[in-house]
C-alpha cells in the first residue's frame, strides 16, 4: 500500500517536472548548405565556420546545458533542393532552428517554410533585399549577411571616386541578388556622378560555363569602368575567361566586384591568374595591415587549424557568427522555444571574431558591411590579397 | 557598332559551335545508326574532363602533359563507352525504346555520383597547354590561340567523320546499318561489332571534347547535364541523324547565343529555344533530318 503512494507521488513529481528536461538531447541546427556546384566555394567555409563555432560552444559546456548538434545538407545551390533538404530537416530530424541558404534565390524559399512551420531561420549570406522585405518580412527570419543595398551602394561609392569616369557597364547574374545589387548601385551612382552613363548591362545565368560571348559584348561598347557581381566559382571561371580575352585590360583593370571575390576562398583556387588590380570585397580579409584583436588573432589561428588549411576562410565567420547569433538569442530567451527565441532576437547585439553587430528590430536585418579595397599581389602570400582593406557600409538602415 | 567586334562576337559564337559539334555530333551519330538516344553522352564528355585535369595533375611537370592528357582521357571514355555497350546497352537493342532511355539515364546518374565520389563537389580547373596560351591580334580584337586551337578542330573533326562514314568501307557498313539493319544482319555483317564500334567513337569524342574544353571552363558536378541539353538542341535543329545537320546546328546555336546576347542582351538563352521552335515548325525533322522510321 505505501509502495503504492510512493509510486504515485513519484509519478506525480515526475509530471510536474519542467518540460524542457524532459525534451533533453543535443539543441539541432538544420543547415542547407550549397556543398556542390559552383557556390559551393563559399557554402562549404561558411559550413565549416558553422561547425568550429559548435564545437568551441560545447566544449565550453554548451547552450542551457544541451550540447548542439549541426545538421548539415548539400542545397546544391538550387531553390528546390534547399526547400526539400529543409522540409526533411524539419519534419523528419526535427531539427530547433535553420540556418543555412547561400544564394538569393535559396534563402527566400527556405524562409516561406520557416514562416510555416515557425522556426527561426538565419541567413549568413543571402543578399537580396525582398528576402526581409514588408511583404515577405515574418517574426522568424533573421539575416547576419550585408544585403544588396549596402553593397551596391558600396560600389558606387568607390567607383564615384575614380577619375575619368564617363561610361560605366555592369555584369551580374541573371536571379534576384544581381538584379537588386545592379540596382541599388544604378541608383546611388546616378545620385552620386549623375553625369556617368550606362553603356551596357550584361546578365549571364548564374553557373554560366562560358562567359565568353557576355565579355566580348561588353568590350564591345568600350566601357570605362565595370560594376561586376559574378561570385565564387563563377568568378572563377569567369577571369580564366576574361583575362585571355584582354577584358581587365581594355578596362584598366576598372573593375568593382561586390560577390565577396576578395576573399581567400576566391584568390587561392585562381592563384596567379587573378585579375589583380580590380576592387573587391570580402567579409573577412583575413590579411590584415596591422595587428588585428587578440580575440580575432586566435579565431584565425584555430580556423586554419579547424580546417587543416594553412590560411583559413574569408568565409568561414558567416557560419561562425549565425551559430554565435542564434546561441546568443537562446542564451538571452532561457528557452528553445522558437517563438521566444525570435523574440529575444529583435535587437539582439551578437558577437563576432571582427566586433559586434545588432539584429535591427524592424527588419531583422544586421547591416552589415562588407571591407573593400585593391587586389594585389604580396610578397608573402601565393594568392591576392586586399590592399588596406576598409569597410564599407554607405546604408547603416535598410528597407 | 565596330567591325572588329562584331568579328569578335563571330569568333566566340564559333567556339562554342566547335565544342558543341565534337560533343553533339557522338550524340547524333549514334542516334543515327543504333537508334539510342544516350542520355549518358553528356557524362561521358564530364568523365573525360575529369580525366584530363587527373592525367594533368599526375602528368603536370612534364613538356606537352595536357595533350598527353587530353588523348588518354579520350581513350579513358572509349574503354568506358565500350563497356557500357557491351556489357549493358546491348541486352536492350530489340527491345522497346523505352529500355534504353532508362538505362542511359541510370548511367548519368550513377557516373555523376562515381565523379563525386572520385573528385569531389568541387570546381576543378586546368590551365591551357603552354603552346596555346598566347592570344593574337586580328582585326582589332584579341583572339586566344587555344580558341582559335578549337576552331580549327572543328571542320577536321567533321571532315574527318565525313571521310570515314562515305569513304571506307567500315562507314559503308554504318550506314547500311543505319538504313536497315535485319538486311545487313541477313547478309552476314557483325552488326554488333559494328555498334560497339559506333559507341565507343562517339564515346572517344565526348571525352575527347570534355577534355579539351578543361582549360576553358571549369570541371564541375553539373556539367554533364547543361551539356546534354544543349547537345539535345543542336541534333534537334540540325536533324537527327545527320552528320552535316549537327555541323550546321551547331553553328547556328553558336552564333545565335552570340549575337543574341549583343542585340538583345538578357533574352540570349531565349532566343536559341525560339529558334529551335521556328525551325521545328517550317521543319518537323530538323534542317537536314529525316523522318525516323
Amino acid at each position: 500500500m505505501i509502495r503504492r503512494h510512493v509510486l504515485a507521488l513519484a509519478c506525480a513529481a515526475g509530471a510536474l517536472l519542467p518540460f524542457h528536461a524532459s525534451a533533453a538531447g543535443p539543441i539541432k541546427i538544420g543547415f542547407p548548405i550549397p556543398l556542390s556546384g559552383p557556390t559551393a566555394v563559399y557554402g562549404v567555409p561558411i559550413l565549416k565556420g558553422a561547425e568550429m563555432a559548435v564545437q568551441d560552444i560545447n566544449a565550453a559546456g554548451g547552450v542551457l546545458g544541451r550540447k548542439l548538434e549541426l545538421l548539415p545538407r548539400d542545397s546544391k545551390g538550387n531553390p528546390d533542393e534547399a526547400v526539400r533538404v529543409s522540409r526533411e530537416l524539419i519534419f523528419k530530424d526535427n531539427v530547433d532552428f535553420l540556418i543555412g541558404t547561400l544564394t538569393s534565390a535559396e534563402a527566400p524559399a527556405v524562409s516561406t517554410i520557416a514562416k510555416e512551420n515557425h522556426i527561426v531561420f538565419i541567413a549568413p549570406s543571402a543578399e537580396t533585399v525582398r528576402l526581409t522585405a514588408p511583404e515577405n518580412l515574418h517574426p522568424y527570419i533573421f539575416r547576419t549577411a550585408t544585403t544588396t543595398a549596402i553593397e551596391g551602394a558600396a560600389g558606387a561609392v568607390i567607383m564615384a571616386k575614380w577619375p575619368d569616369l564617363k561610361r560605366i557597364a555592369t555584369i551580374a547574374p541573371d536571379y534576384a541578388y544581381g538584379r537588386d545589387a545592379v540596382a541599388a548601385f544604378l541608383a546611388e551612382m546616378k545620385k552620386l556622378r549623375p553625369d556617368v552613363q550606362v553603356v551596357d548591362q550584361q546578365w549571364p545565368k548564374l553557373g554560366e560555363p562560358d562567359f565568353t560571348p557576355f565579355i566580348t559584348a561588353q568590350m564591345s561598347k568600350r566601357p570605362d569602368a565595370v560594376f561586376c557581381e559574378i561570385f565564387a566559382g563563377d568568378f572563377i571561371t569567369f577571369a580564366k575567361q576574361a583575362g585571355p580575352l584582354g577584358y581587365f585590360k581594355a578596362i584598366h583593370n576598372r573593375l568593382a566586384d561586390g560577390g565577396q571575390v576578395g576573399s581567400i576562398d576566391t584568390a587561392i583556387p585562381l592563384g596567379a591568374d587573378y585579375p589583380y588590380g580590380i576592387w573587391a570585397d570580402a567579409y573577412d580579409p583575413v590579411v590584415w595591415p596591422t595587428q588585428k584583436s587578440a580575440e580575432y588573432q586566435a579565431y584565425e589561428r584555430n580556423l586554419a587549424h579547424f580546417m587543416k588549411s594553412k590560411y583559413g576562410s574569408g568565409w568561414a565567420i558567416q557560419g561562425y557568427a549565425s551559430v554565435q547569433a542564434l546561441v546568443d538569442a537562446i542564451q538571452k530567451a532561457g528557452t528553445t522555444n522558437d517563438e521566444k527565441v525570435a523574440k529575444a532576437m529583435l535587437g539582439l547585439t551578437y558577437q563576432t571574431p571582427l566586433g559586434p553587430h545588432t539584429f535591427d528590430p524592424l527588419t531583422h536585418e544586421s547591416n552589415t558591411g562588407d571591407f573593400w579595397g585593391e587586389m594585389v599581389k604580396d610578397p608573402a602570400y601565393p594568392f591576392a590579397v586586399i590592399k588596406d582593406p576598409t569597410y564599407y557600409n554607405p546604408m547603416p538602415a535598410t528597407n | 557598332m565596330a567591325a572588329s567586334f562584331l568579328f569578335s562576337q563571330f569568333i566566340s559564337g564559333l567556339t562554342t559551335a566547335m565544342f558543341l559539334f565534337l560533343i553533339a555530333s557522338g550524340l547524333s551519330l549514334v542516334f543515327g545508326v543504333m537508334r539510342v538516344l544516350n542520355f549518358a553522352h553528356g557524362s561521358f564528355y564530364m568523365i573525360g574532363a575529369y580525366l584530363a585535369w587527373q592525367a594533368v595533375h599526375w602528368l603536370s611537370p612534364l613538356v606537352g602533359a595536357f595533350w598527353v592528357a587530353a588523348l588518354a582521357a579520350a581513350l579513358g571514355v572509349a574503354l568506358l563507352g565500350g563497356i557500357v555497350e557491351r556489357l549493358l546497352l546491348r541486352h536492350l537493342y530489340g527491345r522497346d525504346e523505352l529500355y534504353q532511355l532508362l538505362l542511359t539515364y541510370a548511367l548519368v546518374l550513377i557516373l555523376a555520383d562515381a565523379a563525386k565520389f572520385t573528385w569531389g563537389t568541387g570546381q576543378l580547373s586546368v590551365s591551357p597547354p603552354a603552346l596555346l596560351a598566347g592570344s593574337v591580334k586580328l582585326f582589332g580584337t584579341t583572339l586566344p590561340h587555344y580558341n582559335l586551337f578549337i576552331i580549327v578542330l572543328g571542320p577536321l573533326i567533321a571532315i574527318g567523320g565525313w571521310l570515314a562514314l562515305y569513304r571506307t568501307g567500315l562507314g559503308r557498313m554504318m550506314r547500311a546499318a543505319a538504313y536497315d539493319r535485319e538486311m545487313l544482319d541477313a547478309l552476314g555483317a557483325d552488326v554488333g561489332g559494328l555498334y560497339t564500334t559506333m559507341f565507343v567513337a562517339s564515346a572517344f569524342l565526348a571525352g575527347l571534347a570534355g577534355a579539351l574544353v578543361s582549360p576553358l571552363e571549369s570541371v564541375v558536378p553539373g556539367m554533364d547535364v547543361q551539356i546534354i541539353v544543349q547537345a539535345f538542341i543542336v541534333v534537334v535543329i540540325g536533324g537527327l541523324g545527320s552528320f552535316w545537320g549537327t555541323f550546321w546546328g551547331s553553328l547556328i546555336y553558336g552564333e545565335v547565343l552570340a549575337f543574341g546576347i549583343l542585340i538583345v542582351p538578357g533574352f540570349s538563352l531565349f532566343s536559341v529555344f525560339a529558334l529551335m521552335a521556328v525551325i521545328l515548325i517550317l521543319r518537323p525533322w530538323g534542317l537536314f533530318g529525316r523522318p525516323i522510321r
